[in-house]
């Protein structure tokens, strides 16, 4: 290789690294706002679906597995009517995403997969809305899956015991848990004896 | 001017049949595999292929020129993987639905077998025109493999057919309730389907060929 050819070289390849890094500069700079803005959307469209009466949430963050998640404290003029929490579930092929609403003494009301990579036909099934309905009301306690038929507890996906384990057991009572454990119980223990005593007058 | 156009009508037409990247040349049949259990991944991917594939060709033949030989090779990956890196971003910017479904995919393009013998074997040779149109062509014939293998992995295995309605939309044909044959959407099923799709193509061809010969 003659020198001549070196300097060639280093040419063309400073060359396309300028020009490829400044279009890929160009094209983020106008998508990456976008992308931000879409991530939001889909975040708000998704708390509307979970707890529709909600006028106003507060946005908190902790950590399911090691990932960045977030909870929410939904209200409705002011009072507390329920919770929202982002939580993972570790499957079989990949890690759940899994938006939980409880309402606010912590009875699951509703959950819904926004993100996976299980088995397509078998480990997809979290999906569907059979599995998913049986987690209405649901306490913490009656979060574990059985294989066959329960009213009680969740039934399992059969062929995929694995990801409906992971998205009860893991995702949705890690995620329940941590909203006891860590959400003001005074305050909500409080409303709950005003429930009782507004019953007493 | 006519003679140019037929050729180049020739070149998309080339790599739809006569040299289509699975069914013939029986590259990338990895992303084939992996994707293909649903109609509509299918297809978003072969679209992300068709426009990857047309860019990276047109770029190489304006560039043929300039490239040293001694580093072709890497800067044919640079132009690969940042037409692919633009596409993830437009994708992610302007249709999220879908990303949100093929984006992991969208990533394993920079090492399709296909881009990278096209530009090495069509487009450092040529100049654009053609090149586009090789690109067009293997494209489209990428496409319409990957739709056909999973049309027919998802009707058989899931006994629906999701089709894609606009660029966020989708529609659930359910024909079956229960799923027929399970294993057509596993990965062992893309095997089966591959094989057995190529099997056909290629005797439809034959046959084809064989008619022509006669006549």
């Amino acid at each position: 290789m003659t020198a001549k050819d070196i300097i060639k070289i280093t040419i063309n390849l400073v060359v396309i690294y300028l020009i490829g890094g400044s279009i890929l500069a160009f094209v983020y700079a106008n998508a990456s706002p976008r992308v931000f803005r879409n991530n939001e959307e889909t975040e708000k469209k998704a708390l509307k679906e979970l707890v529709p009466d909600a006028d106003a949430n507060e946005k908190h963050e902790w950590s399911s597995h090691e990932k960045h998640a977030k909870y929410f404290i939904m209200k409705k003029g002011g009072e507390t009517i329920g919770y929202v929490i982002q939580s993972f579930g570790k499957g079989y092929s990949s890690y759940i995403n899994t938006f939980i609403a409880t309402d606010k003494d912590f009875r699951v009301q509703k959950i819904n997969i926004l993100g996976h990579g299980e088995t397509p036909g078998l480990g997809d099934e979290i999906e569907t809305d059979w599995f998913r309905n049986q987690f209405k009301d649901k306490s913490i306690d009656h979060l574990k899956v059985i294989k066959g038929d329960t009213k009680e507890d969740i039934q399992a996906i059969s062929g995929a015991t694995i990801s409906s384990r992971a998205v009860t057991e893991d995702a949705v009572k890690n995620g329940v848990a941590f909203l006891m454990k860590t959400v003001n119980q005074p305050a909500a223990a409080a409303e709950q004896e005003g429930g009782h005593t507004d019953v007493k007058h | 001017m006519s003679s140019t156009n037929t050729s180049l009508k020739e070149l998309v037409l080339n790599g739809i049949v006569k040299e289509n990247t699975i069914f013939k040349l029986a590259l990338s049949l990895c992303p084939s595999i992996a994707v293909t259990n649903s109609l509509k991944n299918g297809i978003y991917m072969g679209f992300a292929v068709l426009f990857v594939q047309v860019m990276v060709n047109l770029t190489i033949s304006l560039m043929r020129n300039v490239i040293h030989p001694k580093v072709r090779l890497p800067i044919f990956m640079l132009v690969i993987s940042g037409w692919v890196t633009v596409t993830q971003l437009l994708m992610a910017a302007f249709v999220p639905d879908v990303y949100a479904k093929v984006g992991l995919y969208i990533a394993l393009i920079v090492a399709f077998a296909s881009i990278l013998a096209r530009a090495e074997m069509f487009a450092s040779k040529n100049s654009f025109l053609p090149s586009m149109a090789d690109g067009l062509g293997m494209g489209i014939g990428f496409l319409f493999a990957l739709t056909t293998i999973s049309f027919f992995r998802e009707l058989l295995g899931k006994g629906s057919l999701t089709v894609p309605t606009g660029l966020a939309s989708q529609h659930t044909f359910t024909f079956i309730n229960t799923k027929p044959l399970l294993i057509m959407v596993l990965p062992a099923g893309g095997f089966l389907a591959v094989g057995i799709l190529m099997a056909l193509f290629n005797w439809i061809n034959a046959r084809y060929a064989a008619k022509a010969a006669a006549h």
